[in-house]
């Protein structure tokens, strides 16, 4: 990450006192969509803004990205000014549920994004390769994507986000409607970018999955910022713990009970352990290739 | 030229040329300069220019339609299917979309009015060598500076190199109306609005010279009707001037210094509609 520009410090994107106001048509109202929002992501992060439809997610992405302006307030990426083109010169970014050029195959449409990127010949080839790999459509590689399923689109469209080999993943809303294979897929593809030093900022209303990846999390309410912080700290109930056992006698849970209303403290639960819903389905349909 | 513009460029172009639409127009066109062989002959003199009529004509009519209804689309599509979003999240500048998307509309153009020009030139050369060989047949009992006259007669109707400036010509008022349609279809928030709007401007630009010429030369011209036809002339192309076949089909040479002026003329309107286009994409929220 040495590499990168740093004015203003170590944040991959920095948000200042951001409003966006969307004036009505024909019409003297207007929708703020976004409200003095103040948000920081520190580079090797992965944050998740999460936020009911209409929290105005989608608008900060985009104002973030250059592709909307900002009625007040600046956004920076890497310390540089979001509507300067050279900003996006390391970001990848899937928009929610991606349509793509139907009439191009994926690869040709791995190849497009590369060009853009000014990446050509064996480089843009292997990387392509490389790419298709990791989001497993190698076998679907000549297919167009108007035959493509939703999780094939999104796993193509987060294939075109990575092909510059970005510092900073933006990611809106990356699993919805995609089945729990496909989301796992992604899911460990956003782990596999932390990994590697990677920021993510993504949007989601999905909270489990944010739950899993994110180090800290925004929540947003109408426009504006209501809760943020570190993920373990915003969920943790500070006096109380749990305790997991395996193979526990009958008696045994009778004695911890005792000892616990000896000290004071109160057994509030306790439940046989279960899988999760997801992990049971992942397990019954493991065998699956693509589709 | 950018290797980014040179990318979407080509992918417009793929994009364009995997649709129906660009094939049934191309057809459609051929079809009629096919079918024009076997139009009225009563003489050559009216055969040869019969088929240039109807040829540079449907060459006119298919180009201007194609760049209308190709370019119309392209950006609302974009927008709607969010393609956009990820083209202009990579370091893209505006302008390099915009141009790419027109220099694909170009290109598709360029490659059309070249299949018909060729069709064209191949029927033309076979039915003139017919009449050249009718005609040798004709005269052969005739002494040979009688057949060489009558062979000169055919000769002098037939096509000249200046159909190429008519060709031309016909190429660059569809890409004066591509960049029109670049230009409308970024403030227009339908595809039909686009195209609308754009066969208005086509009739308007093709009528708008008849009838600034019939009010200017009345006496009774109001400084009102100056000052619309005024208006009507900055706002639409005047599409009149971009019509140099009348002259070939009618045998006329076209000047050089007339082919000069229309060329400087549409390359003025191309350049005004490209950076209105790329002044409002650039303030434009997506």
């Amino acid at each position: 990450m040495s590499d990168l520009p740093r004015r203003g410090g170590a944040e991959a994107v920095a948000v200042e006192n951001l409003t966006k106001v969307f004036p009505i048509s024909f019409s003297r109202k207007s929708i703020v969509a976004v409200r003095d929002l103040n948000l920081n992501v520190g580079a090797g992060e992965v944050y998740g803004l999460l936020g009911p439809n209409g929290s105005g997610k989608s608008t900060t992405l985009k104002i973030i990205l250059g592709l909307v302006s900002p009625t007040r307030g600046a956004t920076k990426i890497f310390g540089r000014d979001s509507s300067l083109v050279k900003s996006r010169e390391s970001v990848g970014f899937l928009p929610e549920n991606p349509y793509f050029y139907k009439f191009l195959t994926g690869q040709e449409t791995l190849r497009f994004f590369g060009k853009l990127c000014r990446l050509n010949g064996s480089a843009l080839k292997n990387r392509v390769e490389q790419l298709l790999e990791v989001v497993g459509l190698t076998n679907a590689r000549h297919q167009r994507l108007s035959t493509y399923s939703k999780g094939m689109l999104q796993r193509i469209g987060l294939a075109q986000a990575l092909i510059n080999e970005p510092k900073l993943v933006v990611l809106d809303e990356p699993t919805a409607g995609v089945d729990p294979a496909g989301s796992r897929d992604i899911r460990n593809i956003i782990v596999d970018l932390k990994q590697r030093g990677v920021t993510v900022l993504l949007s989601s209303h999905l909270l489990g999955q944010v739950q899993e990846i994110c180090d800290r999390v925004g929540i947003l309410s109408k426009g504006a910022l209501v809760r943020e912080g570190r993920l373990d700290e915003l969920i943790a109930i500070e006096n109380r713990n749990e305790l997991v056992l395996e193979n526990a006698s009958e008696s045994l849970l009778k004695e911890i009970e005792k000892l616990a209303a000896s000290s004071n403290a109160k057994l509030i639960e306790q439940r046989r352990s279960t899988t999760t819903l997801e992990r049971l389905f992942l397990e019954e349909t493991s065998d699956r290739s693509e589709k | 030229m950018s290797a980014r513009i040179f990318a979407i460029a080509r992918n417009t172009l793929t994009e364009l040329t995997r649709q129906r639409v660009f094939y049934v127009l191309l057809i459609f066109a051929i079809a009629l300069i096919g079918s024009s062989v076997f139009l009225a002959r009563f003489s050559f003199q009216q055969e040869f220019q019969i088929l240039k009529d109807v040829s540079l004509g449907a060459m006119s009519i298919f180009t201007s339609l194609l760049a209308i209804v190709a370019t119309a689309r392209l950006i609302s599509q974009d927008i709607e299917d969010r393609t956009v979003y990820t083209i202009l999240a990579k370091p893209v500048p505006r302008w390099e979309y915009l141009l790419g998307k027109l220099l694909g509309v170009l290109l598709l153009l360029a490659i059309s009015i070249a299949v018909m020009t060729l069709l064209f030139l191949f029927i033309f050369q076979a039915r003139e060598q017919t009449v050249l060989n009718e005609t040798s047949r004709q005269f052969s009992a005739a002494p040979h500076e009688q057949l060489q006259a009558a062979l000169d007669a055919v000769r002098a109707t037939a096509l000249r190199h200046d159909v190429f400036l008519a060709v031309a010509v016909i190429f660059l008022k569809a890409c004066l109306l591509a960049s029109l349609t670049l230009f409308v279809s970024t403030f227009a928030t339908t595809n039909i609005f686009t195209i609308v709007v754009m066969v208005a401007v086509y009739f308007i630009g093709h009528l708008e010279s008849t009838a600034r010429e019939y009010w200017l030369t009345q006496q009774s011209a109001s400084w009102l009707a100056k000052s619309f036809l005024a208006i009507v002339a900055l706002l639409f192309p005047d599409l009149q001037a971009f019509n140099l076949v009348d002259d070939t089909v009618a045998g006329v040479v076209i000047p050089l210094a007339l082919f000069a002026k229309t060329a400087l003329l549409g390359f003025f309107y191309i350049l005004i509609y490209t950076l209105a286009a790329t002044f409002v994409f650039y303030g434009k929220e997506l």
